[in-house]
């Protein structure tokens, strides 16, 4: 499902600002981030790689079907 | 198609909005240069109007250098007339020869001509020290005190007594709509797609082009295809599919014209089915089929590099490292699936149409650069390897410039209460409706009707028409419907208008043009038409609101 996990977070809010798609937001309550609309993710990994814990985990498979021209 | 693309996602229904649409304050902020996108093209954009006496706003949708397409973009062509073995109008005129006189040559020999005073810049700024682009974009523009708001959603240009005024949007951190007052305004809003599975065009919807479109501008580009593959396995990941590209440190590329990435391999798909393997033009693909898009002389495909894999095993090729190590683009790798980019032309083919080589469109104050300028830099298929990037950052410049200097000649305008009334209720309509479709299964249905092959790469008219009705469909009957729960799918709802927009220019263009050339391909019109289609198309709104086409012969400036 793309964005995994986020297990670590410090609440810095680089994956929130970095993400290109809008996946993550902060949380009110415990003040670090979430995986919020795991359906927009385009698994760019420009989050994990931004983040400065290295605490964002991925995976290739996309959350809904995929639509290609052939294949 | 469109009935199997929408599974898994929620059409009609009731709208539950989780915030009010009453409580969106509004908040005005003002700018001689208002720079819309914080890619390549808005950095320097922003940098260039600021050394030219304009005070500067950036606006981003998303974040400075890590936002469209930049923060993948891995070389940069510069031309050292030091060390360049052919002069700039050799350079100019081979890449006419591979573009088919597709390419305007001004704007490629501009490209040229100052690629390496921009890369030297960047290097000052430590662009080519790490494979993240935000820290370097931001030492330049803190040096120079430029301010940038990041994650605004700009969904207007504002248009009065005729020229630009500004623009307007909303945060998608809070419940607040922004109006910007400007002098000048540049479009650094990229180019985009159908939200494809693949290429990381990622939140590139042609939000530039759309808005534009709508208060008068003229588009171009929309007929032509970037023709990138993605993989067969997980074709949906983009960072897998690019095999350690993205963590890769950024580098420079010298001459070396080609003719690549136009629909070569989507004919040869259409014609013979899957597997198609191997990666396209230039990097050892073979032609397995007759017929299909023309090249020109001098551009032949090329056979497997000296020394390069055997047919079908990993060829590392373009992008990847001297070790080999390290693979290139989707592509180079087995297997593949059609349609990565689906949605979007070659970079710089598509966009507004430049009435100068300063960028500037045919609304007074309103520039664009980059790939949000139909520049044809590079003309209708890629030519030289890294000039996308180099392209955003030169046109950025002399856009910046240009804008600055309009700015000295023009006072702030005052904007109308009835625009920005009109503006507020369009921004909020997807909060406010009861009920209506999911932005993202109206997406999906879009996708459906457009990626497939036999649709947009192997074009004819009938299914052009077919198609077309459907989007014309989904323009009259599901954008007015367009529901939104927050301020995600807010941004979404405005996505898919702008997608579905776009849409209708790239069927209506692509009927337009009866000939096949670059990466336009016409199976009812396989050749080249160097009688009737010496020109490019200009796609704009005419008086009575309807989309109007009309032709622009190559190496001209609009009339």
């Amino acid at each position: 499902m793309s964005v995994n996990t986020i297990r670590g977070c410090i609440g810095c809010g680089t994956c929130v600002k970095t993400c290109p798609t809008d996946v993550f937001r902060m949380d009110g309550e415990t003040g670090k981030a979430v995986i919020r609309y795991p359906d927009a993710c385009q698994i760019c990994h420009l989050c994990r790689l931004y983040c400065p814990e290295n605490v964002i985990t991925i995976s290739p498979e996309k959350s809904i079907p995929v639509i290609v021209s052939w294949g | 198609m469109a009935a199997l693309a929408s599974l898994g996602t929620s059409g009609w229904a009731a709208n539950t909005p989780e915030i009010d649409a009453e409580d969106f304050l509004e908040k005005k902020k003002d700018a001689d240069v208002l720079v819309i996108g914080g890619g390549m093209a808005g950095l320097f954009a922003a940098v260039k109007a600021h050394d030219a006496g304009a005070d500067v706003l950036v606006v981003s949708k998303g974040r400075l250098g890590a936002s469209g397409q930049t923060p993948f973009a891995k070389g940069i062509f510069a031309y050292d007339p030091e060390t360049a073995k052919t002069s700039l109008d050799e350079f100019t005129d081979s890449v006419s020869q591979s573009a088919l006189g597709t390419n305007n040559p001004v704007f490629t020999r501009q490209m040229a001509e100052h690629s390496l005073e921009r890369v030297n810049e960047l290097k000052e700024w430590g662009f080519f020290k790490s494979p993240l682009y935000h820290d370097a974009f931001r030492i330049p523009l803190t040096e120079r005190g430029i301010p940038v708001m990041e994650r605004i959603v700009v969904t207007h240009l504002i248009r009065e007594q005729g020229r630009i005024a500004g623009a307007a949007g909303f945060s998608l951190d809070r419940e607040r709509i922004y109006v910007f007052k400007a002098k000048s305004v540049i479009l650094c809003t990229g180019a985009g797609g159908f939200k494809p599975n693949g290429f990381p065009i990622c939140d590139l919807t042609h939000d530039g082009t759309c808005m534009a479109y709508r208060v008068g501008a003229k588009v171009t580009g929309k007929e032509w295809n970037d023709g990138h593959p993605g993989q067969s396995e997980n074709p949906a990941a983009c960072y897998n599919g690019w095999h350690g590209m993205f963590d890769r440190k950024p580098g420079v590329t010298g001459v070396g014209i080609r003719h690549d990435l136009g629909v070569d391999l989507n004919y040869q798909a259409y014609m013979q089915g899957n597997p198609v393997q191997m990666g396209p033009s230039g990097s050892g693909g073979q032609s397995k089929v007759s017929g299909g898009p023309e090249r020109p002389e001098g551009f032949n495909r090329p056979g497997p590099p000296k020394g390069g894999p055997a047919p079908g095993r990993r060829p590392g090729g373009r992008g990847a490292d001297r070790s080999g190590k390290r693979g290139g683009p989707p592509g180079m790798h087995g297997n593949m699936v059609g349609g990565s980019s689906a949605g979007m032309s070659i970079h710089k083919s598509e966009g507004l149409v430049p009435i100068n080589e300063k960028c500037e469109s045919n609304i007074p104050g309103l520039y664009a650069a980059g790939d949000a300028l139909g520049s044809y830099m590079a003309g209708a298929i890629y030519t030289q390897i890294g000039s996308s990037l180099a392209g955003s950052a030169v046109q950025g410049a002399v856009a910046g410039e240009a804008a600055a200097e309009f700015g000295c000649t023009v006072t702030l305008q005052k904007i109308s209460s009835v625009s920005m009334g009109k503006i507020r209720t369009e921004i909020l309509a997807p909060l406010k409706r009861q009920q209506g479709y999911g932005p993202d299964w109206v997406t999906r249905v879009l996708q459906g009707i457009m990626i497939p092959n036999f649709v947009i790469y192997i074009k004819k008219e009938p299914i052009l028409n077919a198609a077309l009705a459907y989007v014309e469909e989904l323009r009259d009957h599901h954008t007015p419907m367009l529901r939104a729960a927050d301020l995600h799918e807010l941004r979404l709802a405005h996505e898919t208008a702008n997608m579905i927009l776009s849409a209708e220019m790239k069927l209506k263009a692509s009927l337009m043009r009866k000939e096949s050339r670059c990466s336009h391909y016409r199976l009812d019109y396989p050749h080249m038409d160097t009688k009737n289609w010496q020109a490019w198309i200009n796609i704009f709104k005419g008086t009575d609101g309807t989309m109007q086409l009309e032709k622009q012969p190559f190496k001209s400036w609009p009339a």
